[in-house]
């Protein structure tokens, strides 16, 4: 594998992108290898696994894995396929068990992942399996304050090293109160028939979109008023490791598009601890029309609290699965709202969410053209708006209307899809927070 | 809460069933002003999502789940005026859909005036060029007798999907 250049389909510095990255098998294939196969990926949030036994299925990349809680409270992570022929142990999204037992054989596994017995063992003779030997193959698991994170390459930096200096920005979402965060009970799939990138790039920088896709969707949870005209003046894009957070600095705007007063007012009584907690800056950044995706598929809105994954499925296809993140120690009243006015408004059914997914589609589909496919598509918004700030650490850009943060994603993803080891992958930003605490 | 003692009469399965067909006919036609008119003022429309999971760890859905919908009245108002503010750009051309309405089961309740009813909705959705959609809705909807004309109180929905196989929910269930 790694064959496929990469570099000159991205084209961070003029601003474009080769859109073949959006449509080819092969290029695909690649990712699935380069990117998925390596970097740490989200796989479940700690309050998805509240007991010992408790699981939850997913994906990392196209392959299936069994998210489970240990009885000594750590989390295991493991493939989801029989060592034996290979069936899935576990058809199950979640649930509790001290076993997973394969229905072709019965095979037996249990949730730390090891092989536990065999059905009718009598059949075996002695020396034909040391099951010892096979239990499903481990992912190495880590956690960033609540979230689950997993990946199958040894050789990958620590997950703290791998997330950088974006620990000063996931604090905003994940420690801006001491109980720390848990989901709301459940969780909604979807299919979309789009390039997984269209959602990832759509969230790690794209404020712009908002103006005009979700006219309609904003106006219906906002009393029939549009947006307020666009002001790039105190907003900004910050990047690091391809991760990216586009940001303004009013506290405000996100929050208000969840159609619920009781939220906005528990949040101002609330912001002065944050500030104390976190500092003024990034109490201000909270709640701010904003949005952030980890690369490589991971993403979610500070404010309107949706959180959610891409899973890959084919070039033109993805899985999204998403979840709406609240503080454990809000009262049960505000949780509630949020989830109502999050599922009102990102959810397949939500007013905003359902204009996103046509779009993406339509991104994709058009590729299958050979002409079509040839062209580039513009990213240069932004190009020379790169600044150094006091506050804000990784790779900044003045103005939230701005391609930066995408065009730093696929600078990274050419980054990955070409590296032979980690050690190829250039540091594009310098750290100030590395090996330090961000809170 | 339901009696299955004393069976609703033919008269009242048929003006039930009326009113299901209508409300299927305003939904077709996007006529959703008025669809919101055949609601009561305290209405529950509650689409629940089911995780797939082994028999021994089901679970009833609860209200305080994640959910496609989980609206009161002043939800669905904002969700029509979104189709009402001429930006509504995926709207546009329209979507093409049929509901179709069957198994319905009428059944009395202790309130003379109100009246569990179960019933299927096949949603085809047609968009695009060519993008065909089927979805199946379990509904279990209580119908109210107000001034005389009936309304729709409450619903659930139970969708026959565990993924949800589209882009997007644009029409009712």
């Amino acid at each position: 594998m790694n064959n496929i250049d990469c570099k000159p389909l991205v084209g961070t510095e003029e601003g474009w992108i080769d859109r073949r990255i959006f449509w080819e098998q092969a290029i695909y294939e690649q990712e699935l290898e380069q990117i998925f196969a390596k970097a740490w990926q989200f796989v479940a949030h700690d309050s998805m696994l509240p007991n010992a036994n408790d699981f939850y299925t997913t994906y990392m990349g196209e392959d299936g894995v069994i998210v489970a809680r240990q009885k000594d409270g750590s989390v295991k992570v493991f493939l989801n396929s029989c060592t034996h022929r290979g069936n899935k142990i576990c058809f199950a999204d979640d649930g509790n068990t001290r076993t997973f037992n394969c229905n072709y054989h019965g095979w037996a596994f249990g949730t730390d992942g090891e092989l536990k017995g065999l059905s009718n063992e009598h059949v075996y003779n002695e020396g034909d399996i040391d099951k010892s030997k096979w239990g499903l193959q481990q992912a190495r698991v880590d956690n960033y304050k609540g979230l689950i994170f997993a990946t199958f390459d040894d050789e990958a930096p620590s997950l703290e090293e791998y997330l950088g200096d974006f620990r000063w920005y996931l604090d905003i979402m994940l420690d801006q109160d001491e109980g720390g965060t848990e989901f709301i009970g459940g969780g909604i799939k979807n299919y979309i028939n789009a390039n997984w990138k269209f959602g990832v790039e759509n969230f790690i920088g794209d404020a712009y979109h908002a103006l005009w896709t979700h006219d309609s969707g904003f106006k219906a949870m906002n009393n029939n008023e549009g947006f307020p005209p666009a002001d790039p003046k105190g907003s900004y894009h910050a990047s690091m490791n391809g991760h990216g957070w586009e940001f303004g600095t009013d506290g405000l705007a996100d929050i208000a598009i969840l159609g619920q007063p009781k939220v906005l007012e528990y949040y101002e009584k609330m912001r002065p601890k944050m500030a104390e907690r976190l500092g003024e800056m990034r109490s201000k950044i909270f709640g701010s029309l904003a949005s952030v995706s980890l690369f490589p598929n991971c993403s979610f809105l500070p404010g309107i609290q949706t959180f959610r994954v891409w899973l890959p499925r084919g070039p033109h296809k993805f899985e999204m699965r998403m979840w709406t993140i609240v503080n454990k120690n809000m009262p049960d009243e505000i949780k509630q709202a949020i989830n109502i006015g999050c599922m009102q408004t990102f959810n397949p059914a939500g007013v905003l969410e359902m204009d996103d997914g046509e779009n993406w589609e339509g991104n994709t589909v058009v590729n299958k053209g050979v002409v079509t496919r040839k062209g580039k598509l513009h990213y240069g918004c932004g190009i020379n708006s790169r600044i150094e700030h006091e506050e804000l650490p990784g790779i900044i850009h003045a103005g939230q209307f701005n391609d930066a943060n995408q065009r730093l994603f696929y600078q990274r993803w050419a980054d990955m899809m070409n590296a032979k080891s980690w050690d190829d992958i250039p540091e594009r930003y310098t750290p100030r927070y590395a090996g330090k605490p961000t809170v | 809460m339901t009696k299955k003692n004393k069976a609703a009469s033919l008269e009242l399965i048929n003006e039930v069933q009326q009113f299901l067909y209508r409300e299927a006919r305003h939904h077709d036609n996007e006529e959703f002003r008025e669809w919101l008119d055949m609601l009561t003022e305290d209405i529950h429309y509650w689409m629940p999502y089911r995780y797939q999971r082994y028999r021994k760890n089901e679970k009833e859905p609860s209200i305080y789940d994640t959910a496609y919908y989980n609206d009161d009245m002043e939800c669905l108002v904002k969700r029509i005026m979104r189709t009402e503010t001429g930006t509504c750009w995926s709207e546009d051309p329209a979507t093409r859909s049929a509901h179709v309405i069957t198994n319905i089961e009428v059944e009395l309740t202790d309130n003379p005036d109100e009246f569990t009813v179960y019933s299927l909705t096949t949603v085809h959705r047609n968009i695009n060029e060519d993008e065909e959609h089927t979805m199946i809705g379990h509904r279990t909807d209580l119908i109210r007798r107000v001034n005389g004309e009936l309304k729709l109180a409450k619903r659930k929905i139970i969708l026959d999907q565990n993924i949800f196989k589209n882009k997007s929910l644009n029409v009712y269930l």
